[in-house]
């Protein structure tokens, strides 16, 4: 079993807005070894960053922090890796903590691939008998070989990330943290990199991931927390939560195409309950309400993807749409699945052509299980009538 | 198994403590290595002459010492004028200290993109680049060695106190050290304080001049600065020959030109300034990231 840990007991983190010198307030009691200006209060121009967060995540299991930007993913992942110190609370992490973020912020330019994997695996807290032990491996893993005795500063970006990524992984942590690391190099490496992952992932250290790619989250969290302006907004099981998120986003913007455009869509749900074989025909209905009468260069769009991923596999308007109001309207959709098994999410979108305006309505999932009539093109068919 | 301990946290007290700096430092041995040899290659990695640096910095000071020696004290009598041996010396500690004091300043701000973004205890910066430095005494000092023949030192058991003058030299640049680098993070303009410290102290210590040089006032004036006591140090013990446990009396009759005082002015002003420097940077450190 391993010795790592990672416990967070009701932690808070205040930053400050305004001018940076204002912190000196903050250092001289920091110094004096008191807790600052206002205590652990907020002050006039304070904020929390992080409120009250906390979570323990045992050797074997992995937690997944999601939430948008500005929720406090970036101050967590701070406070996890020490780099912060929270306002009140208690942060703690024990064993060797491998942090797969800024895998290569200690590279030194001048310095040769060689001379940098020595210096960024102590910067991280390796041996230097380990870093030797795994030297071949961490080159390897890399695929910089022949360039490991040129300094880094001849190298692409993404052997850069690729080498800094390597020795990360290989640092045998007691604990690991990571942060949106599929991002690195290119297709084939972000593969390599993510077997790497799930394999220290599925071992018995505890995992933290924190990530905008929620599929990602789904696959390899044992937890989720939904972070909203810094406050826990929901936690359970990974699939719940991410879905919880992506209906969060869908009503905030709801209420403001309510209000610009006059135009609100409430639901689009599946007619049927059956199982998606692929090219089978799914009926759907988008319910929404017009206040006012909508101009044409208002759109409804269809989008389709990838369950949370970024990868959007299919774009396109709703024609026939009713725009006169104020009225409720019910639009029947039939789209075709001709998409290879996965899960998917089906989206709907606001866009005023004129403004560039765009807002995100709401969501439904839906799972294609078999491959039979797959025809090898991703694509869907809509059909699609008003009433 | 959810119990609480408190074992190992961030935020402990023991954290703050000389112990807790001590503990981080042990673990982080070898970063204080692989740091130190990054400084070093660096240092000479696209350098045309290479380690002769080193040894150039010291060189001009002796120079500079040896032209002053020349100058000012031609028809001085015998005995009077600064040594040969003791400006090598006291040159070749002024340098290091100098250079520790620089490199050791901007220690942290130049890594701030490392401090922003991993955790290290951040005292191996400036630990780092005084050790930098201290290797760069080392090949000066070889030089000296291979010189000595021509710098006239005492051979005599006093010799024994030199190793122990470099170790009080070696604190007190680290404990000054931790100071500037903390305080050039907050306050950007420490660089340019340094700078004028340390063009302005070489003519305010015994570098270039022995304490014996001065009149009485400004002996004492000299001795306030622990500085002086070490650097003339190196000069009574290598070049006079004399035990730093017995004192020469001024041929004035003002302040001795060396006194067991003055050693024991030097260790106790090192004894407290480093444990402040260390708590003070250490209690500093966790608004580094924040502060930046």
């Amino acid at each position: 079993m391993s010795a790592g840990r990672v416990l967070f007991d009701g932690v808070w983190k205040r930053f400050h807005r305004g001018p940076a010198y204002d912190s000196l307030r903050d250092l001289i009691p920091a110094i004096m070894g008191k807790t600052g200006r206002h205590g652990t209060e907020l002050g006039a121009d304070d904020f929390w960053a992080v409120k009250d967060l906390s979570f323990d995540v045992q050797p074997g299991n992995s937690l997944g922090i999601i939430g948008g930007n500005g929720a406090g993913k970036s101050t967590t992942l701070k406070l996890l890796t020490k780099i912060l110190q929270p306002t009140r609370g208690h942060a703690e992490l024990r064993g060797r903590v491998g942090a797969l973020i800024e895998v290569s912020a200690g590279f030194h330019q001048d310095l040769t691939g060689r001379e940098n994997v020595f210096l960024q695996g102590a910067i991280m807290g390796m041996p230097q008998a380990l870093i030797r032990k795994q030297f071949d491996a961490i080159v390897e893993f890399s695929g910089v070989g022949p360039f490991i005795d040129t300094p880094v500063k001849r190298y692409s970006s993404g052997m850069n990330a690729r080498l800094g990524f390597s020795i990360a992984v290989h640092l045998e942590p007691d604990v690991l943290i990571v942060d949106e690391v599929l991002s690195v190099g290119d297709a084939s490496f972000q593969a390599q990199a993510f077997d790497r992952i799930r394999g220290l992932v599925k071992g018995d250290i505890p995992v933290v991931i924190v990530s905008h790619q929620l599929d990602r989250i789904v696959e390899l969290c044992t937890e989720c927390i939904l972070l909203s302006k810094g406050a826990v907004a929901a936690r359970g099981a990974p699939a719940d939560v991410v879905r919880q998120y992506l209906r969060g986003e869908a009503d905030e913007a709801l209420e403001a195409s309510t209000r610009i455009e006059g135009l609100r869509l409430d639901s689009i749900e599946r007619l049927d309950r059956e199982q998606v074989v692929s090219g089978a025909v799914m009926p759907f209905v988008l319910r929404g309400s017009t206040q006012v009468r909508v101009p044409d260069y208002v759109q409804v769009f269809i989008v389709v993807s990838t369950l949370a991923s970024s990868e959007r596999l299919y774009h396109r308007a709703v024609p026939d749409l009713r725009r006169e109001g104020p009225a409720d309207f019910e639009h029947a959709l039939q789209l075709q699945a001709n998409l290879p098994p996965g899960q998917y999410r089906l989206e709907t979108q606001i866009l005023n052509e004129l403004s560039g305006m765009l807002y995100f309505g709401p969501a439904t999932f839906f799972d294609v299980v078999d491959n039979s009539g797959f025809t090898g093109s991703v694509q869907l068919l809509m059909s699609s009538h008003g009433g | 198994m959810t119990a609480m301990t408190t074992a190992a946290t961030s935020t402990s007290e023991e954290h703050f403590t000389l112990i807790g700096v001590w503990r981080d430092l042990r673990r982080s041995r070898e970063l204080i290595t692989q740091l130190t040899m990054r400084d070093l290659r660096l240092r000479y990695k696209q350098a045309v002459f290479g380690f002769a640096w080193a040894v150039l910095m010291p060189m001009l000071l002796i120079g500079a010492g040896l032209v002053i020696r020349m100058a000012a004290f031609k028809n001085a009598p015998p005995g009077t004028a600064p040594s040969i041996g003791g400006i090598a010396l006291k040159g070749w500690a002024w340098a290091f200290f100098a250079g520790g004091m620089n490199f050791a300043t901007t220690s942290v701000l130049l890594n701030v993109q490392l401090v922003t973004k991993i955790y290290f205890p951040r005292e191996v910066l400036p630990i780092a680049s005084v050790l930098t430095q201290g290797v760069d005494a080392l090949v000066g000092g070889f030089v000296l060695l291979l010189l000595s023949p021509w710098l006239h030192f005492s051979v005599t058991p006093a010799l024994l106190w030199l190793p122990v003058l470099c170790v009080i030299l070696f604190t007190f640049t680290l404990a000054l050290g931790f100071l500037f680098a903390c305080a050039n993070l907050f306050f950007r303009d420490v660089k340019y304080i340094l700078q004028v410290l340390l063009t302005f102290g070489i003519l305010f210590t015994p570098v270039l001049f022995n304490l014996g040089n001065w009149g009485n006032g400004a002996r004492i004036a000299l001795l306030i600065n622990p500085l002086s006591s070490i650097l003339e140090g190196f000069q009574v013990a290598a070049v006079q020959g004399v035990s730093l446990l017995s004192s020469i009396p001024a041929p004035d009759g003002g302040a001795p030109l060396w006194s067991p005082f003055y050693l024991l002015y030097a260790v106790a002003a090192t004894a407290i300034l480093f444990p402040i420097s260390v708590k003070l940077f250490r209690r500093s450190s966790v608004q580094f990231a924040e502060f930046y």
